[in-house]
This record gives structure tokens, sequence and C-alpha cells, in this order.
């Protein structure tokens, strides 16, 4: 069985190219697209990582990582953040938070693939 | 005669007919000492005293008259402020306007102009950085175009994917490459929206300023709709055709509110009646608010409007701002700088006004160069009735200039001190002053 990931990304095409190029090499990926639903998400299915977009409908990623650092069994896990908004803020407000890395779109596959493996390495 | 300063003009004209202070005095039928200060251009000239002047130096009034001149020692006056580190010679600024009023109008036009490019840009850059519609399309394109990499790069670089895989992958990017194509166009539509308004005032109060001084403030196809008792709205479209815009730019928008009041103030107070009443009530707006059962910011504005080539009515000059300071209306009157940016005098009865709002206002008010207006403030509630609601106040302040033989105020309290900002305003010691006057003249 290999690590879990859980995608938090609302964009459907960009959801089912990151669950193909992830379950390729190898993850055990699942996708969810409502923000309101990410953290029960999270509690039930105990991911090794998370991709979270920023802008998600009915709750932002800004709000999903501060909560889910605030504490709890999960408080530790690797987020990655995407977000197509490339602006110094964004990414510094990401960093505040805690994001482990963070992202803009457009990206390739292979920028993904290699942070993914570096996170799940402890990277 | 050059357009110098009218105490200037005076001066000069008197000199040429070889009259004295006196006879010139006596002639008008004012004290020598009066017609001093006048010619030293320390004291305004209007009405009877500017007409009896003008006919005893054998000249037509508007040859005269003040206005430009004082607007024009403003700018000058801001111009110095904003750039002290030249070492502009403040206290020559009525002499260089007397001796050099073409150089003086455009060097005045010119501030303007970088005034107007300044707000320009301001605005500007306030729209790429905030637009929420820029914003949208921005992120809704790179999200289409995260997609398209992301599903094409699988299909270039994976040979092993199933057909059916395939299939979808390649739809997936037809339909992201629709929806990109859209946005693309919708951005490209946009712009051409925004650069359609074929005018070089960029932000909408400057377009609305320009549309409406442009008309002179008056619309007389509404005037004559409302006497035939129609409902104006060919007029109204037809005003509303000459301005810039789409059918809902701000510019558009902001203009017809303007012209459904002017409609509506004209069916309330039609033009003859009101001129009519006005002389007999000495343009009283709350006797004339009265008589016609009108509220006063409806009154206001039907004085501000009411002189016009026909009717020998005084020049009114009218100021409406909302509660945060923005200028929503200005009507100018001769020897009052309008405020425009936010920057106004907290001391005008307008602000007053905006804090007692159930309380009309009186007041006569004095600009630092001794130019003295009667002043009239009242606020409303725009808002729709219902409880707990912010109201949404807007106040008009109605102006009159005092005739320079005007006893009316004589023996009353002192007119309030007001200034024309404080960047340009002389006074040193005034407790409302939040910011300093760039050029002081004390120290230049």
């Amino acid at each position: 069985m290999g690590k879990r990931i859980l995608i938090v990304e609302d964009e459907p095409h960009i959801a089912e190219s990151l669950s193909f190029i992830l379950d390729r090499a190898g993850y055990d990926v699942a996708a969810l697209d409502d923000g309101a639903q990410a953290l029960d998400q999270i509690r039930k299915s105990s991911p090794d990582l998370i991709i979270l977009d920023v802008m998600l409908p009915n709750r932002s990623g800004f709000d999903i990582l501060r909560d889910l650092r605030a504490g709890g069994p999960h408080a530790g896990l690797p987020v990655l953040m995407l977000t197509a908004k490339g602006q110094a803020r964004d990414r510094s407000a990401a960093e505040d938070l805690g994001a482990s890395r963070f992202m803009t779109k457009p990206f390739s596959n292979a920028e993904i693939l290699d942070t993914v493996s570096e996170l799940m390495a402890g990277g | 005669m050059g357009r110098s300063l009218a105490g200037t003009r005076i001066r000069e004209r008197r000199r040429a007919l070889g009259l004295t202070q006196t006879a010139l005095a006596e002639a008008a039928g004012i004290s020598p000492s009066y017609l001093n200060l006048i010619e030293h251009n320390r004291r305004g000239i209007a009405g009877r005293v500017l007409v009896a002047v003008a006919r005893a130096l054998d000249l037509p009034p508007a040859q005269l008259a003040e206005g430009a001149e004082s607007a024009l020692v403003n700018e000058l006056r801001e111009i110095a402020a904003q750039m002290p580190e030249h070492g502009p010679e403040e206290a020559g600024i009525e002499e260089m306007i007397g001796r050099f009023p073409g150089w003086s109008r455009t060097l005045s036009a010119q501030m303007r102009r970088i005034r107007d490019q300044d707000r320009a840009i301001a605005a500007l850059t306030d729209r790429l950085t905030h637009d929420p519609f820029l914003q949208e399309s921005l992120h809704l394109m790179l999200s289409n175009i995260t997609a398209i990499r992301s599903t094409s790069n699988i299909l270039e670089t994976m040979d092993d994917i199933p057909e059916e895989m395939q299939s979808r992958f390649h739809t997936n990017i037809h339909a992201e490459s629709v929806r990109l194509s859209e946005a693309a166009q919708s951005l490209t539509a946009y712009f051409d929206r925004a650069a359609d308004t074929g005018s070089d005032a960029v932000t909408a109060d400057e377009e609305i300023d320009r549309f409406l001084s442009g008309q002179d403030h008056h619309f007389p196809t509404l005037d004559a709709a409302a006497e035939a008792g129609g409902d104006g709205i060919l007029a109204r479209t037809a005003l509303l055709d000459e301005v810039a815009g789409g059918p809902d730019s701000q510019v558009r928008v902001a203009v017809g509110r303007v012209l459904d009041r002017y409609f509506k103030d004209a069916r309330a107070m039609p033009l003859d009646r009101f001129a009519e009443a006005a002389a007999d009530l000495d343009y009283d707006p709350a006797a004339l608010a009265t008589a016609f059962g009108a509220d006063l910011h409806a009154t206001f504005r039907r004085l501000a409007t009411l002189r016009r080539p026909g009717i020998d009515a005084p020049a009114f000059g009218l100021f409406i701002v909302n509660a945060a300071g923005h200028a929503l209306y200005r009507r100018p009157v001769a020897g009052f700088a309008m405020p425009r940016h936010g920057n106004a005098c907290p001391l005008l009865p307008i602000f007053q006004s905006l804090a007692q709002p159930a309380r009309a206002l009186r007041r006569r008010i004095a600009l630092p160069s001794g130019q003295t207006f009667d002043s009239f403030a009242a606020t409303i509630d725009l808002a729709a009735p219902g409880f707990d609601r912010p109201p949404v106040l807007e106040a008009a302040m109605l102006l009159r200039a005092v005739e320079a033989g005007d006893r009316s105020g004589a023996g009353g309290p002192p007119p309030d001190p007001v200034g024309p900002g404080c960047r340009v305003c002389p006074r040193a010691d005034c407790a409302a002053r939040a910011e300093p006057q760039l050029l002081d003249p004390r120290t230049a």
C-alpha cells in the first residue's frame, strides 16, 4: 500500500491529472473539491501528505491550514500549497501559517512529483 | 488691456483716463479709501459697485469682473506650495498674473493636467492591483493553463495510458482550451471597454465634471419637458448620449442621477415661476423651499443652476459631499476654489452640517483673501426607511458671494474664517490644520 495523499482542489481537470500522475507514481490518492469538508476528511483518512489549493469554495486553503496547524494528531502533516496567485503576500501568508511548500500555477508534473517525493522523505 | 487682477486693471484704466482716485470714487459712489483697497486687490469687487466703477471708467462690467483671476491666484499658490524647492516667489504671484497673464494661465493649465494625470495613474494602478474582475480572470486563466499543461504533459510523456483515459484527457484539454479562450476574450473586451471611453479624463469624477461644466449645469430640454408635463425620457436619453462610456458606466450612472434630480426639481419648481419667486424672496433658500413645498437640497440645486442667459440671478456655487467627504457634485462660483480631492477645509459649514444633520445652517464665511460668502448647508439621509440601518448622508452647501457694498452682516457676528485647503491656506494658528502650508510666506 502506497503512502496516502489528499488533494484538495476545486478545478476538476487539475485534480484529475494530479491524481493520475501521483497514482502512477505509486501513491494512494484521494481528491476533494470542497474546502469545508477538508478537515473532516483529513481526520477520517489520515493522509501522509496534503496538496491544498488556496482558493476553494466554502473555506479557503489558508483557513484549513491554520486549523490543521492549531493542534491535533495531524498538526504536523506536510502540506503542499497550490495557488494561481503568485503574489509575494500569498507566499508569505502560506509560510507564516506553516505550509511545507508553496507552488504557483502553472506548475509542471515533474515539479509536483519531485516536491511530493521530497516531502514524503521528510524534506 | 490684459487679464490682470480687477484692482490692477481699474488702477491702470483710471490712470490712462487721467482720473484721480477721489474723482473715480465719487463718480462710482464709493469712498476713496474703499477704492484704494480695491485698486490694490485687497478687496473684491462685484455687483452694483462693479457696475458703477465700470460705468465711470467707460468699460463693460465683464471686463472688470473678478473670478477667473482669484482662481488663478489659488492655482499658482498651489503650484508654489507643491514645488518649494524651486523657490517660487509667492509674493509675486499677483504681479506675475498682471504682467504675464498668458504664461500664468499656461502654468496653471499644466498644473491641472499633471494633477489629473497623477489621479489617473493612481486610479489605473489601483485598478490593476485590486480590480476583482482582473484578479478573477487571471486566476481562471492560470487554472486553465495549469490543467492543459499538466494533462498534455501526461499524454506526451506516458505511453501506456489506457485508451479510455487518453480519450478522457483529450476531452479535458479541449474543455479547458475553450474556457481559456472565453476568459481571454472577456479580458480583451474588458480592456476594450476601458479604452473606449473616448476621453482623456480617466477618472469618473473628472468625466462627470467635464460633462456638467460643458453644459454649464443647465439642461433646457429637461426644463422644457417638465414645463410641458412630459416624462423627460427623450431629453434625458439625448443628453446621456453625449456622455462617454457604456450604458452601465459609472459616469453615465452618475450623470443620469444628476439629470433625474434636475428633472424632478424642474417639475417641482418650474423655471419661470421659480426665477420670479426667487427674485421676490431675495433668493432665500428656506423661503423658496417653503413656497414650493420642496426640500432644501432641491432648492439649493435649483438656485445653483438658475443664472443663465435670459435669467439675471446671482451666481451660486454648490458643493455636495457624502459622509466620507467624497465630492459628489461641484458647481463652481467665482472666488471659491471648489475642493476636488478630499482636501477641503474642515471648517466649511458643510462638514458641520454632517455632524448635525437635522439642522440646516446659514453661516457667513470668509476666505483668507477677505472674500466673503453666505453659505447655506443641509444634510439629508438617502437610506431607504427601515430600522437599524446605517444612514447614507449627503450634505450640500450653497454659496453666494457677499457683494462689496452689502451691509447685511453689519453688527452681527464676524464671518467664520475658512480656507482653500490647508496646503495653500495662510491661516497660521488654525486648530483644524491637517497639514502644513508648504510655502509659508513668512519664511519664503
